[in-house]
């Protein structure tokens, strides 16, 4: 038998007590690992999903930047316009390396010309292009031809031979993008050909025509030359172009971010208050434990147990109780998160990406190393106290 | 053996005010003997008992075991000398209600033993049998009646093979009949092994085991060769 055994054959015969020990460690486990895995998800998605647009400052018409966050984060369709000839304009101003018109579309709602409702649609100029066009290159060895569209993660055909049905027309998925977590995953990317070819079919193909009103885009894509100051461009633009509004990558989605940041606070708040009363919980446990344990500690002092031996059997009982907590908190808020996620993505109006596994497995640790230091803290005063009682006094009634 | 020299005792009672339990006490316990320290509850008889094995730190004088000053050693080399060389016997149930009768016999041997783990096992068997209980390895305490449980806390007491064994009042909670075992026990062991025993208790009756008795009153050796 050795200090293990002991703290596990009493962890065993205390089975109340070693309940609310758990029981706590695996609230703080598993409310601590599944903020952070919603966090850093809706985060990480973020990221990815601007590094998919792939352009340093974005180009909209005013009032519409908030349409095209949601349409990017959510994939709620958008629809707004501006002049093709912004294009022009932009790409004469100095720093500016490259410029890239796009057209935001939609399928209709509810009507069989479309093989899903309400899809956000992202046509391309592949002349221009340096966002989907390096990935096309890359993945698929060849650019989009008319009548073939990339998807996000989520798409997927369903009438055979990769077609999809859009206003009518039938599109051939060449390949899906890696997913994002966002929007992007429910989109589809084709070429302005592509775009043009189905507005023009779909007033006899459709319930309702596709209308891409003449001469018009609905944003610029506008990736600078290394070095250039970005707000300087962004000013530029500002002046070059009136009625459109240049967001910068890095202030993309900033309502998100702004709504990110409230709702982390009051949740670091809330698992703050939930910390603090879990540690004061399992203090006032272990306290009453070793209180009510005094003598049989007394006893193992007699038979010949050091102030060590008794500290650290009190503390490996905290440990293996905060163990046992704690990975069973872990596993519930990993397989809750997992289960769950497209339902919290809904309700909380955030994009959301699973990590990856070695992300996943360090926040793991992490959860796991917050139960073991709780449970720790919490036992080791009481630890302190009954281990350096003077062992006479401990079996005095 | 054991020595005590001048030793005394105070407890603090809160407010300044203090309690003398021991006082001026000088005992010499020599190897061999059934020692057997009779009293009233409050005569100081347990806190001389816990003196004697190093349990409490006296307020003043000395506690000497085969020679050494117990409280100028180190916690760890206080706790292997009460692990190897004592043995205790409680006045209340001490055995640990989450281990079986088997697992608190072998206790001891956790802090410390020069036995293999065959031989603690045999051992642990042996004494188990020696007391009656060698068919309880695998119950609990709580499945055992009060002089049961003494029996099993006897046999712990043994496990380390200690020169000397301290008995709080190990019969106070028996009935007439399980008390008179447990002191015949005790006196087989005392004869048979010739193991030094120390036991206090409140029954003038059972001073006849012993080879030796002294009396407290109120903290001092009223009565008996000290």
């Amino acid at each position: 038998m050795n200090i293990f055994q002991l703290a596990l054959k009493n962890i065993s015969g205390n089975s109340f007590r070693s309940g609310v020990v758990s029981l706590c460690a695996l609230l703080v486990a598993a409310f601590a690992l599944s903020t952070t895995l919603l966090m850093r998800g809706a985060e990480n998605s973020l990221r990815l999903a601007i590094g998919r647009l792939g352009a340093d400052i974005i180009v909209v018409p005013s009032g519409s930047e908030a349409k095209m966050e949601s349409a990017l984060l959510m994939g709620v369709p958008a629809r707004f316009w501006m002049p093709q000839d912004n294009v022009n304009k932009i790409s004469g101003l100095s720093g500016v390396e490259a410029v890239s018109p796009q057209l935001y579309l939609a399928t209709l709602t509810g009507a069989s010309c479309c093989s899903v409702s309400d899809m956000f649609m992202i046509a391309f100029d592949p002349a221009s292009d340096f966002t989907i066009q390096p990935w096309l290159n890359q993945a698929v060895g060849n650019d989009l031809r008319l009548g073939e569209v990339v998807g996000g993660s989520y798409i997927f055909a369903t009438e055979g031979d990769q077609n999809i049905r859009v206003y009518g027309y039938l599109v051939t998925l060449r390949a899906n993008l890696e997913p994002t977590g966002t929007g992007l995953d429910q989109s589809m990317f084709f070429t302005f050909n592509t775009a043009y070819d189905i507005a023009s079919k779909s007033a006899i193909q459709a319930e309702e025509p596709l209308v891409i009103p003449p001469d018009s885009i609905s944003a610029i894509l506008v990736k600078v030359t290394p070095g250039t100051d970005l707000y300087a461009v962004s000013t530029q633009i500002l002046q070059a172009l009136p009625d459109a509004t240049p967001i910068l990558s890095s202030n993309m989605f900033q309502s998100y971010r702004q709504q990110m940041t409230g709702l982390l606070k009051t949740i670091l708040v809330i698992i703050g208050i939930t910390w603090g009363l879990s540690v004061l919980l399992i203090g006032l446990v272990f306290s009453m434990a070793a209180n009510e344990r005094r003598k049989e500690l007394g006893v193992l002092r007699a038979l010949g147990a050091t102030r060590r031996f008794v500290f650290q059997s009190l503390l490996t009982e905290a440990s293996l109780l905060a163990f046992l907590g704690g990975a069973t908190g872990i596993a519930l808020a990993v397989l809750l998160v997992y289960l769950f996620r497209k339902l919290l993505i809904v309700s909380l109006g955030f994009p959301f990406l699973l990590p990856s596994l070695p992300a996943l497995f360090f926040q793991i640790a992490v959860g796991l190393f917050l139960a073991l230091f709780s449970v720790n803290l919490a036992a080791l005063f009481p630890a302190i106290k009954i281990s350096r009682q003077d062992p006479a006094v401990a079996m005095r009634e | 053996m054991i020595t005590l020299d001048e030793v005394s005792k105070d407890y603090p009672l809160g407010r300044g005010n203090i309690v003398t339990a021991v006082r001026e006490v000088n005992l010499d316990i020599t190897p061999g003997e059934f020692l057997i320290i009779v009293g009233r509850s409050g005569s100081g008889k347990t806190t001389l008992l816990n003196l004697s094995a190093g349990l409490t730190r006296p307020t003043s004088g000395n506690v000497m075991l085969d020679g050494t000053n117990l409280w100028d050693l180190s916690d760890r080399q206080q706790s292997t000398m009460r692990s190897q060389k004592i043995g205790f016997i409680f006045q209340f149930p001490s055995l640990l209600p989450t281990l079986t009768v088997f697992e608190n016999v072998v206790l001891p041997t956790v802090f410390g033993t020069r036995q293999s783990s065959t031989q603690v096992s045999e051992r642990a068997r042996q004494l188990l049998q020696n007391v009656g209980l060698g068919e309880k390895l695998a119950v609990f305490p709580r499945q055992l009646s009060a002089g049961q449980q003494q029996r099993v806390v006897i046999a712990r007491a043994l496990m380390n093979q200690p020169e000397v064994l301290l008995a709080d009042e190990p019969t106070s909670n028996l009935d007439e009949k399980t008390e008179l075992e447990i002191m015949d026990l005790f006196r087989d062991l005392h004869l048979s092994m010739g193991i030094t025993i120390l036991m206090v208790t409140h029954t003038r009756q059972l001073v006849s085991y012993g080879t030796r008795a002294i009396e407290m009153s109120a903290g001092r050796i009223v009565n008996g060769k000290k």
